[in-house]
């Protein structure tokens, strides 16, 4: 069984009415000239050292052993469970839990989860379980001077991977796929933080990397003296480290959910995507991501080389300010995979080995709800996050320029301004379907 | 939204797609209009290439050997409709419409119809279990 694009589903969103893209994008237009000319002339937002302390109680628990080792234990037993699903239970893809749980309730449901509840992957990642594990009988990783240097590079290697499995692998949907997924993503992963230290999983394991970008936009934060805090998503995203990579992974998460927008377009399933095999697919994806990269570094650098700023630290300074645009995006396309496919899990959940009899959360008989959510409700939606994750970008960007140089004109912030207007353009045009 | 004369929706279409197009790499190519379906037979006719009759509306595709003919690519049909798919295949499969869910054995030369209304709206795709192949892909809008 193949699927429409993303790794696993039975739908695809009917292309957006051509109201909904055309007012939307003369309002990201429109918004994008109001933040630049009316908005605040000053740096507004909190830095670093914001954010309202929690009590110091919940902030033990929550940085506590046990709390961690026992979220990191569950979430262990569940991925092994998944994992035996995958190689031992139904062969249909139809009635085998794993490929819903990875590319549906796990990878789209890590964005919700994590803008409510902060960075949970870094929090309940069995891997690093694991790792404390094997590290009582490994030597001291010798390789843990050197990471420091990678940045977040590894992340959006990792992340590349897993996307291309997800968007391009013909039998992505499979079981036996998807087991082999689990279980070389351990192995890699595991093998790497042995040689790099535990520091590797928040810079190079791509889903906690993910999910510690899409919390920057949660009200929890982390303040310089290490207190966790309540802090405004916007100062939080502005608080993000600055590091290496980090463009690198917010391009590959925007080129990548593109070219899923894209896959689904009849311009793409009837043209260069025909073959649906795996040379037009990574080619597809390769250049949304080259497509995205080029105007990102094009947009950032030259508002550098306008407001006399050094070009090459262009793209790190405002990478944060893109990942509304990310979560913009991800919303548009996998909002209705998540709500509408996404009940496969819970039906499947109930029975994971289809043995008779068996229904643990008395779920089983049912079956997914196609028209739970409307088309008009799901176009609202899409509309609706592309232009908030567009108005949210626009305004870290101008706050980042002013933080760059207090007085930094309008004029400046321009480029970067225009590729974020064509980002969101582009995003309606996928869900148009031009 | 109001349902806007088709004419006018490919103009408004072409518009967008200019708009888009000042995306620097965007590819040259003309909007395929999604009302049309196009399919590797150049005989495929145009745009009512799906027949549509007083009881509802007749999908036909025809696989021999690689390729596939008729009413292939993207097919719309209007939400409430009851559809008749048939689908002549010369190997033995099994055709699959995703979303409704629906199954049907094909057996080498003969027809095999598929009925049901479009009552799920979306977009999903046709697909032979054996061979892997879409079909083509039901939009009910």
């Amino acid at each position: 069984m193949t699927a429409l694009a993303h790794g696993v589903g039975s739908r695809t969103d009917l292309p957006i009415p051509i109201g909904f893209a055309l007012y939307g994008a003369g309002a990201a237009i429109l918004i994008s000239f109001a933040v630049l000319l009316l908005f605040w002339r000053t740096p507004h937002l909190g830095g670093v050292a914001s954010g309202r302390p929690l009590p110091r109680g919940l902030q033990r628990v929550v940085d506590g052993a046990v709390f961690r080792r026992g979220l990191q234990a569950v979430a262990l037993a569940g991925a092994v469970l998944v994992t035996v699903v995958a190689v031992a239970g139904p062969r249909d893809t139809a009635a085998n839990l794993a490929p819903w749980v990875l590319y549906v309730t796990f990878w789209v449901g890590l964005v919700p989860a994590s803008l409510l509840l902060g960075p949970v992957w870094r929090i309940a990642n069995p891997l690093r379980l694991l790792h404390r594990v094997l590290r009582v009988v490994l030597p001291a990783p010798p390789g843990a001077l050197r990471l420091p240097a990678l940045g977040l590079w590894p992340a959006a290697v990792s992340l590349l991977a897993f996307l291309w499995l997800e968007l391009v692998h013909p039998s992505r949907s499979e079981p036996a796929t998807v087991a082999v997924f689990l279980v070389g993503y351990a192995v890699v992963h595991l093998a790497l933080a042995a040689w790099f230290g535990e520091e590797w999983f928040a810079r190079g394991e791509g889903f906690e990397v993910y999910s510690a970008l899409v919390a920057r936009l949660s009200p929890w934060g982390r303040r310089d003296d290490g207190r966790l805090v309540l802090r405004s998503p916007m100062s939080n995203a502005l608080a993000t480290p600055e590091m290496p990579g980090l463009p690198a992974v917010v391009v590959v998460l925007l080129g990548s959910t593109a070219f899923d927008g894209m896959s689904r377009t009849v311009f793409w399933q009837t043209g260069p995507g025909a073959a649906n095999d795996i040379p037009s697919g990574t080619l597809g994806l390769a250049v949304m991501v080259a497509l995205v990269a080029g105007l990102y570094l094009l947009g950032t650098r030259l508002s550098g080389r306008l407001a006399d700023q050094p070009e090459s630290i262009q793209p790190r300074r405002y990478a944060a300010t893109v990942i509304p645009i990310v979560l913009g995006y991800t919303v548009a396309h996998y909002f209705s995979l998540l709500v509408l496919d996404g009940q496969t899990t819970w039906i499947l959940a109930s029975n994971p080995f289809r043995s008779p009899g068996v229904d643990l959360f008395g779920t089983y008989g049912n079956v997914v709800e196609l028209t739970a959510v409307g088309p008009d409700a799901i176009a609202l939606v899409q509309v609706g996050a592309i232009i908030a994750g567009h108005v949210l970008g626009v305004t870290l960007a101008h706050e980042r320029a002013l933080l760059s140089a207090r007085r930094a004109r309008a004029s400046d912030q321009l480029p970067l301004v225009i590729v974020m207007v064509l980002f969101t353009i582009g995003g309606l045009g996928l869900l148009f379907g031009f | 939204m109001p349902v806007a004369p088709t004419r006018r929706r490919r103009a408004l279409a072409g518009l967008a797609v200019a708009a888009v197009c000042l995306l620097p790499g965007c590819a040259g190519r003309a909007p395929v209009p999604t009302s049309e379906s196009s399919g590797s037979s150049s005989a495929a006719p145009p745009t009512d290439a799906a027949s549509r009759t007083a009881q509802g509306q007749r999908i036909e595709v025809q696989v021999a050997g690689d390729q596939v003919t008729g009413d292939t690519g993207r097919v719309t049909v209007a939400a409430g409709t009851q559809v008749t798919l048939v689908i002549t295949s010369d190997v033995a499969d099994e055709a699959h419409l995703h979303g409704y869910d629906i199954e049907k054995e094909l057996t080498p030369g003969e027809p095999a119809e598929m009925t049901f209304d479009a009552t799920i709206p979306g977009v999903f795709e046709v697909e032979l279990h054996e061979a892997g192949t879409v079909l083509l892909t039901l939009q009910v809008s």
